[in-house]
């Protein structure tokens, strides 16, 4: 195996197979990921910070397997920070907290292509600090009808005094998120109410979109999936890359992007590939900054 | 090491107080497995059936019972059984330093570390100087998640280790286990004894590994390798509108979009 040392604020960090072509058609290898995450460290890390992160690990490359790792590796090294999170049969389970460079890098070197985290922080696991409406297309439906839909969702929310934030799913669809930051907030009430918006979506547009999760029932219609409004589900984290055939990465979008996507020609003009994200991101800041810091109160529960 | 903790306070005894986490000091290696269906892979989930009526009953039906006698119980409600639960405390209040030679291991349960919190590790560093060179472990009473344990806390490689104790009450007498006396003829006894001191070594826990696990998570390595993989079905929570303030309000905004 060939391995490379670095050191990062006294950190000493031992980097294997740097030259393995993790996206193949991309000519995209291990190197690449682990230089993206490093330039991408200032926008994704406060996403990251304090929330129990589930590794989703591709040791030979995307398309190659791959496999989940919840529980923090036991071979972490010391400084790597962890928190303790209770599980449904009561024991508990030590998972790692990316919450800087150094942590972000070993969990690339440890494959972790993707990084998913939990819609709570790890020290209030009960307490959603946003509700999220994933808008997962079927396979007749796109990315531009996934936009129609979260348009109409910004929409009804604006009347209710809530403003979302949309960003790609990096994969086929789009998510809305809905900052509360509130700690008086529970899954309940995100479940309660994203489920009462996606009934009523359902109900005013049933040819665009289901709230029923059956696949058979999506076709050409947009799934609002409402379930992810858990404790115990992750979502790709913004900035996080896809494993998909391109490096392609979970961005946020400003409202006018979606407005116009037509204008695009190509819906997968709405994708952002990696260099993108870099020049885009130094250019706009954080678009997804609002999420984690903007309270906002769920009406009518 | 330390990760944040499973609980944070201070520790004391007269007038010191130092504030301390509790970290675990074991992670078990077990490999633990889901229950599926083995027609769909559907997770399964375990639902409480009342076999008086013959289904499945909801959560706030369910209520406690202590059995008195067959089919006899005593109800217990949250509030009655909170009252005699032990209040939250955020201190571990040595009572007495006892020599943990005295204790038998059978009362030891479970280990934990104490490490300093912030601003805490000069004192800290003290205690565990004083606690070493006097040899005395800490007896004290703890409360965690609701429960009140009998610790002890003892100073080891310069940190303070935790154990939770057993209470008396729960050790199984032990007074009826050996066998009864009888005569052992010299020659055995001392032909066993050099069979023993043969096999003298010095305790290294480093030289046993868990086979079996790792066994089992090389396999599971492989099998994902393979990509043996199975997928459980989507599964539909139940139908629902909401809260009907929530649906109205949510009709009204709706319409004013439709509307634009």
């Amino acid at each position: 195996m060939n391995r490379t040392f670095v050191e990062m604020a006294g950190k000493r960090l031992s980097l294997s197979n740097l030259e393995k072509d993790f996206y193949p058609s991309d000519g995209f290898t291990k190197a690449h990921v682990l230089e993206y995450y490093r330039r991408i460290a200032p926008f994704i890390l406060p996403h990251l910070k304090d929330r129990a992160l589930t590794l989703k690990r591709y040791p030979e490359g995307v398309g190659k397997g791959f496999f989940f790792e919840k529980r923090c590796p036991s071979h972490r090294p010391a400084w790597v920070k962890t928190a303790e999170i209770p599980q449904n049969d009561g024991e508990r389970m030590t998972v790692c907290l990316v919450n800087d460079l150094e942590t972000l890098i070993w969990a690339e070197n440890l494959a972790s292509v993707e990084l998913h985290v939990p819609l709570a922080r790890a020290n209030s696991p009960e307490t959603p600090d946003s509700m999220v409406f994933d808008l997962d297309p079927g396979d007749q439906a796109g990315i531009l009808e996934c936009a129609r839909v979260a348009m109409i969702i910004r929409d009804l929310l604006s009347r209710m005094g809530l403003a979302s934030y949309a960003k790609t799913s990096g994969k086929k669809g789009l998510h809305v998120y809905v900052p509360l930051n509130r700690k008086e907030t529970t899954f309940e009430d995100t479940k309660t109410f994203s489920k009462a918006v996606a009934g009523i979506m359902q109900k005013h547009y049933p040819d665009l979109v289901t709230a029923r999760m059956a696949k058979k029932e999506r076709n050409a219609k947009v799934f609002i999936n409402w379930s992810q409004n858990d404790a115990s589900k992750t979502m790709i984290c913004v900035y996080s890359l896809r494993a998909r055939e391109k490096a392609i990465v979970s961005f946020p979008l400003e409202w006018m992007e979606l407005e116009h996507p037509a204008g695009l020609g190509d819906p997968e003009r709405l994708q952002v590939t990696h260099s993108e994200a870099l020049i885009r991101a130094d250019k706009k800041g954080d678009l997804f900054r609002e999420v984690l810091v903007k309270e906002q109160k769920l009406p009518h529960l | 090491m330390a990760g944040q903790g499973i609980w944070s306070g201070t520790i004391s005894f007269s007038l010191v107080a130092i504030p301390v986490r509790l970290v675990k000091a074991i992670e078990p290696g077990r490999v633990s497995f889901h229950m599926l269906h083995s027609k769909d892979y559907a997770r399964l989930s375990r639902k409480m059936f009342c076999p008086g009526e013959e289904t499945m009953v909801p959560t706030d039906e369910i209520i406690r019972g202590y059995e008195i006698a067959p089919d006899k119980y005593i109800l217990m409600t949250d509030e009655e059984l909170e009252s005699v639960s032990p209040e939250r405390s955020r201190t571990i209040e040595i009572v007495e330093f006892i020599d943990m030679e005295e204790v038998d291991p059978v009362y030891y349960d479970h280990p934990y570390y104490l490490v300093p919190s912030k601003g805490g590790e000069k004192a800290y560093r003290l205690l565990v100087e004083v606690m070493r060179r006097t040899n005395r472990a800490g007896l004290a009473k703890f409360v965690l998640a609701e429960r009140e344990y009998l610790v002890a806390v003892t100073p080891r490689d310069g940190a303070l280790a935790l154990t939770t104790l057993h209470y008396s009450e729960e050790i199984v007498p032990d007074e009826d286990l050996p066998p009864k006396k009888g005569k052992i003829a010299a020659e055995e006894q001392s032909r066993i004894k050099k069979s023993i001191e043969q096999m003298i070594e010095d305790f290294d826990p480093g030289k046993y590994a868990n086979e079996r696990r790792k066994k089992l998570m090389d396999l599971l390595a492989t099998k994902a390798k393979e990509k043996a993989l199975v997928e459980a079905p989507v599964v539909e929570e139940e139908e629902g509108e909401g809260p009907p303030d929530l649906v109205a309000a949510l009709e009204e905004s709706m319409r004013k979009v439709k509307s634009r």
